[in-house]
């Protein structure tokens, strides 16, 4: 070793004493280090999901539809395997619920990545989006309420949220719905919600989603089918209220009417009546709408069904619940003219809930397609 | 500045504040020893010393769904019930059984209507936040169900070339479709209720049936020329059901179920109702 070499030997063990460091332990530090700038690259790539050539929707009854429950399912490959047999099955349109507190911060930026997926992996499987927007964000409702919460105060930021939704997806969510179930105090985040406020938020949020996207069709949002009397903590009857939407001036609000048509222990041809929850209630709203000179507004039932649990009341035979959903969409298409669509709840839950709520879907969390899936999908002719 | 008395005279001297303040110092730490003391001597266990105090263990349970829970001018009965005797019996306690709606029961049970809720539960993760389940006491799953002298079934994968009965889109019926894309062979066979299905293996218009272990056990007790293979298709257990916080409660009908297990009271129990 030379005098220079040796020097700078020194030196550089003086470095490592520095730091209390033996040249060996730095050796097998500095390969440590490596290892671990390497070894993250040598994982696998993740697997792109690509939404694939544009597939068209056979169905011998376009009428047909369901409602997905995506807004909670984070892997895509389950996205674009649920819009598979969504098609398959030959249902034409979705229904899909784009919640407005999950997307939008404070400072305005909008997270847009999982709409764009659901939209984009529909689209390529040939179905029509019909988007529920709901929920409100934190910043724009009072400090501990729930997520249901919507004032006044909010209508103007959740107006221009579903304008800005409604732009960005011009041409391919061709229909949105304001809200849910709004004759409900839950979903007012159990404010007392009179009729007069769901007509302020519709006068509010059409002109803005009509500007920003005049092809979209927007719908006011489906009523909970209920018999709850004026004053009531929970809500108002669905007939009282649309017919107090109509004379607070909605009509010219809304390009359609959403409606929710379940069936419970009835058999679908069960003759309507006011005090009476069943499939048929449909056609005492569409009375109403004729009361009120609303002829040319057509009805979206976005959620109908029968639940075969073994034990809820509410619930029919699993063999019934079949027979009963074809009935609901024979008879739909056959008597109900103003009816675009019949959306069936649900398609499937992306884990159990362990509750009744198991027994609407149609395919399981593992994609194992139910008994009503396939004769569905017979139906429609494929 | 003087507050209160005057003991907080801070503009009389620094002296004078550091003498209130070590004074404080000795009665904060002594209020906190009391409060620790007084902590460690109040119970955590309240739901099971009231229902040890009153001798008294209220079930909740929904009576609509024989032969689980019924309830008739006499009062409820039903294997739910028995057990829940048992249990009280081996605890040492009375019962006394509270009726709900089935949607209702998890609502008793938050607001303490309730101590414990014995009504054919299923174990439901979502709830495991505000609930707890005891150790399993039936499995309520599919079960098969075959000729009393069939040998060669064993289980879904010695079905393939069978006859499988169901009931139409039931539970039964998804999985026997998801054996059959496994089983080229298999035949499903459906039938508007689980009684009919495994009415077919007794008329030996099918070599199985594939029905849910309590329509399947019921239909033993009357058809001695049908059995059931032991080891289930699918597990769906029933659990009882306390408030989070009632560990002791829980702790002592787990320990009691065991023992009612051990002792073949539970199979007693069971089987008094159920083949």
């Amino acid at each position: 070793m030379n005098d220079e070499l040796a020097a700078s030997h020194s030196a550089f063990s003086f470095q490592l004493a520095a730091f209390s460091l033996q040249p060996s332990a730095f050796k097998t530090g500095f390969r440590l280090l490596i290892l671990t700038l390497i070894l993250p690259l040598l994982q696998p790539a993740p697997i792109l999901i690509m939404p694939g050539p544009p597939q068209t929707v056979y169905s011998e009854h376009p009428i047909t539809a369901v409602h997905t429950r995506l807004t909670d399912e984070v892997e895509e490959w389950k996205i674009q395997r649920t819009l598979q047999l969504v098609r398959e099955m030959g249902a034409t349109r979705i229904v899909e619920f784009f919640p407005w507190a999950y997307y939008q911060s404070k400072d305005g930026s909008i997270a847009w990545e999982h709409p764009d997926q659901v939209v984009a992996h529909a689209n390529a499987q040939g179905l029509e989006v019909i988007a529920r927007i709901g929920l409100t964000p934190y910043w724009a409702r009072p400090k501990d309420t729930p997520l249901t919460y919507l004032d006044s105060s909010a209508y103007d930021d959740f107006a221009a949220f579903t304008a800005v939704f409604a732009q960005r997806y011009r041409g391919k969510v061709t229909h949105i719905i304001i809200g849910n179930e709004p004759n409900l105090n839950y979903e007012w985040g159990y404010r007392a919600a009179a009729p007069q406020d769901y007509v302020d938020l519709l006068k509010t949020v059409y002109p803005a989603v009509k500007q920003a996207n005049p092809d979209v069709v927007v719908l006011a949002g489906a009523l909970a089918p209920t018999l709850e009397p004026a004053g009531s903590p929970w809500g108002l009857n669905d007939l009282a209220y649309l017919t107090a939407m109509y004379k607070a001036g909605a009509a010219d609000y809304f390009d359609g009417l959403a409606v929710h048509a379940y069936g419970l222990t009835f058999p679908p041809q069960t003759a309507p009546a006011p005090d009476l929850l069943n499939f048929r209630r449909v056609e005492l709203l569409r009375q109403i709408m004729l009361d009120n000179d609303d002829e040319e507004t057509h009805i979206f039932i976005t959620e109908t069904g029968w639940n075969d649990h073994p034990r809820w009341t509410m619930a029919v035979r699993p063999g019934q619940r079949i027979q009963y959903t074809l009935d609901a969409l024979r008879y739909a298409e056959a008597n109900w003219p103003y009816v675009e669509t019949v959306a069936l709840w649900v398609f499937r839950y992306p884990a159990p809930t362990k509750s009744y709520m198991d027994y609407y879907t149609l395919v399981t969390p593992e994609f194992v397609t139910k008994p009503i899936y396939d004769e569905i999908k017979q139906y429609t002719g494929n | 500045m003087q507050v209160a008395g005057g003991k907080w005279q801070v503009a009389s001297g620094k002296s004078r504040i550091t003498h209130h303040a070590s004074r404080f110092t000795f009665h904060v730490l002594r209020l906190t020893f009391l409060l620790l003391i007084l902590t460690a001597c109040h119970s955590n266990h309240p739901t099971w010393e009231r229902i040890e105090q009153e001798g008294v263990l209220r079930v909740g349970l929904d009576p609509t769904y024989p032969p689980f829970e019924a309830a008739d001018e006499d009062g409820a009965f039903g294997l739910d019930v028995d057990l829940a005797q048992a249990i009280a019996a081996d605890l040492g306690l009375e019962t006394e059984f509270v009726y709900f709606g089935y949607d209702g029961l998890y609502d008793a049970l938050a607001t303490e209507q309730v101590d414990v809720l014995i009504s054919a539960m299923v174990i439901v993760p979502g709830q495991m936040r505000d609930f707890a389940y005891s150790d399993p006491y039936f499995n309520a799953g599919e079960i098969l169900i075959v000729p009393a002298d069939e040998a060669a079934i064993e289980g879904m994968a010695d079905l393939d070339g069978r006859i499988l009965a169901v009931e139409l889109g039931a539970l039964g019926h998804v999985e026997a479709n998801a054996w059959g894309q496994r089983l080229p062979n298999l035949t499903i066979q459906t039938h508007n209720s689980a009684a009919e299905a495994v009415t077919a293996v007794a008329n030996q218009q099918a070599d199985a049936a594939l029905v849910d272990a309590i329509s399947g056990r019921l239909a033993l007790k009357d058809t001695p020329t049908i059995k059931r293979i032991t080891d289930p298709v699918t597990v769906e257990p029933f659990a009882f059901v306390t408030r989070k916080d009632d560990e002791r409660l829980l702790e002592n009908l787990n320990a009691s179920l065991k023992h009612l297990s051990e002792t073949g009271q539970l199979d007693a129990i069971t089987s008094r109702w159920l083949n």
